[in-house]
């Protein structure tokens, strides 16, 4: 896993949500990103579901605990896009 | 003989012709008598008639109240109505062109009058449209008004009864493109034969210098008013400085008009003690006309206007029956609520707002209830954007301590609001777009205006945009700019990869953008001069940019500065040179 492939999810969370008042250096990797933490929602959950899709060919079932498990921190959104990334 | 006053009787017909219709108030001497008032309507009729038939509307957008008010009555002597836009925006003007033969006044494609005549002299009738406004609240697109010449003078005779002029002069720091402004500003003074100043007086040191020209003590051949009557409105009232001269005021000042938003009581209070005059506010609305009125120094309890009926339901929402709507006999509900007291009411404030959110319906009303119980929160304010479906913004005045001043500050705020937040309501509802002001943002008539919310939450559209924040102009050539960094700022975008910093030519592009539009610098840059940029500014950063403009033979020098809370990021003078005006023709 890279340190250069977290900023880039970092960046696209922050651009296709547009956050405007978060940096990257702000996501911490471990922390929750759904609630608390980074506060995003399940509207947030579905659009950046598409950005995964457009960006690396990731398909996930819309709301499934194998979804929310990817979805839990960005460590392990990383690791979601490292191993099923086609793109 | 007593004059007769009647806006259908147009008593400028018939007014002694040295009677003083302007008055200089920078020079303190008439400006122009009803002959030549006269003449100037007769100027328009002139150039009205190498341009149509009578019978016609006309679009008509004038800054110089007495050309206004000389175009609007050639308007209606010659059997043709007013269109009065808001502003002269350009898409403003735009959107009325279906409505109108032309242009009269000092916009792109505007006529101007023709040479002085003697004017000709029609029929005013009772149901004949006189003008036609625009509301300019803060919901939704304006709304046409057309307001007949029966209805008009239904309110002057109240204003005139309650209020009577008395041959003072009518001082005006509002757009006579507004009702308020039009009925107090202008036809007031008019049908009353009280001379109005010869412009709009924009700033507080204007006001007390005109002041100072008045003669309370006049000899009978003196021509200077006594005293003056204002007719202002919150913005400038909240902002009157305590170090001019105002010691003479209470004594020349005899009667002080606020309208288009209701005063704070603080700075009801603030204008009394500093000005000596209690403030005489008019509740009401483009469509309504006023309602009823109150000096908080007395009451703050509203006194509905004579003749007009006010009721409230079960609801507590306002009805109102009035000679100055469209139909007088019928009751007709209004947006606030009241709650009656003896002899008049007290508002409440606007009914439920209501919106949808991320499917959810939502009140707006009780988001704006629970932030203002946050720490810090002044007033609050939680709307849907146009830029950003299924997402609320927030608009917060905090107190000055309060104010985040970088990046950090700013997300714990935010964090903390949030938090508040999540108790009550659904996380989908919870604004994510936050503007944190120290000043509530209004317009000139003290509304946050469609316009207003705009420019607050503009660089979400456009990312080389600061986020603007309020400004404050100190006159005409000086103001300071509240702007933030936004976070994703495209100039900040891998400059440089480890800390991103706003480059220095993008500071100076923003001074020179918000100096264009906020002191209206018109020149051609020419060259930086000793310009320095002691501190790095940051995407969060919180700024004030301070502009002065110094107009000269050749163009003018703009001295800027951009500080914040961690010192000064950027100042220095640019120069400009004057480039050759273009008339529209």
């Amino acid at each position: 896993m890279t340190n250069a492939l977290e900023l880039e999810l970092k960046q696209l969370i922050i651009d296709t949500l547009e956050l405007e008042d978060v940096t990257p250096e702000d996501i911490d990797p471990d922390e929750p990103l759904f609630v608390e933490g980074l506060g995003l929602d399940s509207i947030d959950a579905l659009e950046l579901g598409l950005a995964l899709q457009k960006t690396y060919g990731i398909k996930l079932e819309a709301d499934s605990e194998e979804t929310r498990r990817h979805f839990a921190n960005l460590r392990s959104l990383a690791a979601l896009v490292e191993a099923r990334r086609v793109k | 003989m007593t004059r007769q006053m009647q806006l259908l009787g147009a008593p400028w017909r018939q007014a002694p012709s040295h009677d003083i219709v302007a008055w200089d108030a920078d020079r303190g001497a008439p400006a122009l008598d009803q002959a030549g008032f006269h003449q100037s309507i007769g100027a328009w009729q002139y150039r009205l008639d190498e341009l149509a038939p009578t019978g016609q509307s006309w679009l008509l957008y004038h800054r110089d109240p007495v050309a206004f008010a000389a175009a609007l009555i050639a308007l209606w002597e010659r059997g043709d109505s007013a269109v009065l836009p808001a502003d002269d925006r350009p898409e403003t003007l735009d959107a009325l062109s279906s409505l109108v033969t032309g242009r009269l006044g000092d916009v792109a494609q505007g006529h101007q009058a023709g040479a002085p005549q003697a004017p000709r002299w029609g029929h005013l009738c009772a149901d004949r449209v006189a003008v036609t406004l625009f509301t300019s609240g803060s919901t939704g697109a304006p709304k046409q008004l057309d307001k007949t010449f029966a209805q008009l003078d239904a309110e002057l005779s109240v204003h005139r009864t309650l209020w009577p002029l008395d041959g003072r002069l009518v001082i005006s720091q509002v757009s006579h493109q507004h009702i308020y402004g039009l009925l107090f500003a202008i036809l007031r003074p008019l049908c009353e034969g009280a001379p109005m100043a010869s412009r709009t007086c924009r700033y507080p040191e204007t006001l007390s210098a005109w002041l100072q020209h008045l003669c309370p003590s006049r000899e009978a051949s003196s021509q200077t008013p006594r005293s003056a009557v204002l007719i202002s409105a919150p913005p400038p009232l909240e902002r009157l400085p305590i170090e001019l001269d105002w010691q003479r005021a209470s004594e020349r000042l005899a009667r002080i008009h606020s309208s288009g938003a209701p005063l704070s009581a603080a700075a009801s209070a603030h204008a009394r003690a500093v000005l000596g005059v209690g403030v005489s506010e008019i509740y009401g609305s483009s469509e309504t006309g006023g309602i009823a009125w109150r000096d908080q120094q007395v009451s703050d309890h509203w006194t509905p206007l004579p003749g007009i009926e006010v009721r409230d339901d079960a609801e507590g929402r306002l009805w109102l029956r009035s000679p100055f709507l469209p139909d007088p006999g019928a009751w007709e509900c209004q947006a606030d609520r009241i709650a009656p007291v003896s002899g008049g009411f007290r508002l409440l404030g606007r009914r439920d707002r209501i919106a949808k959110v991320g499917g959810k319906r939502l009140s707006l009303s009780a988001m704006d209830h629970a932030l203002q119980t946050c720490h810090g929160v002044l007033q609050a304010r939680a709307l849907p954007l146009a830029a950003r479906d299924n997402r609320l913004g927030a608009i917060i005045q905090l107190r000055a301590e309060c104010v985040p001043y970088d990046h950090a500050a700013r997300r714990d705020l935010i964090q903390a609001l949030r938090n508040r937040l999540l108790s009550a309501f659904e996380p989908t509802v919870i604004p994510r777009y936050w503007r944190f002001v120290e000043a509530w943002p209004t317009n000139t008539q003290g509304k946050l205006s469609t316009e207003i919310v705009a420019q607050l939450f503009a660089d979400l559209k456009d990312r080389r945009l600061p986020r603007w924040l309020g400004s404050e102009a100190d006159d005409a050539q000086a103001c300071r700019i509240i702007l933030e960094v936004p976070e994703r700022l495209v100039y900040c975008q891998g400059h440089f990869p480890e800390q991103p910093v706003v480059p220095g030519v993008v500071m100076l592009q923003w001074a020179i953008d918000l100096a264009r539009r906020h002191l209206g610098v018109d020149g051609t840059f020419q060259r930086l001069e000793r310009v320095k940029f002691p501190q790095l500014l940051l995407p969060g950063d919180r700024v004030s940019l301070s502009l002065t403009w110094h107009p000269d033979s050749e163009g003018g020098r703009l001295a800027f500065d951009l500080s914040g809370r961690r010192g000064c990021h950027a100042y220095g003078r640019m120069r400009f040179a004057m480039t050759e005006v273009s008339h529209a023709s």
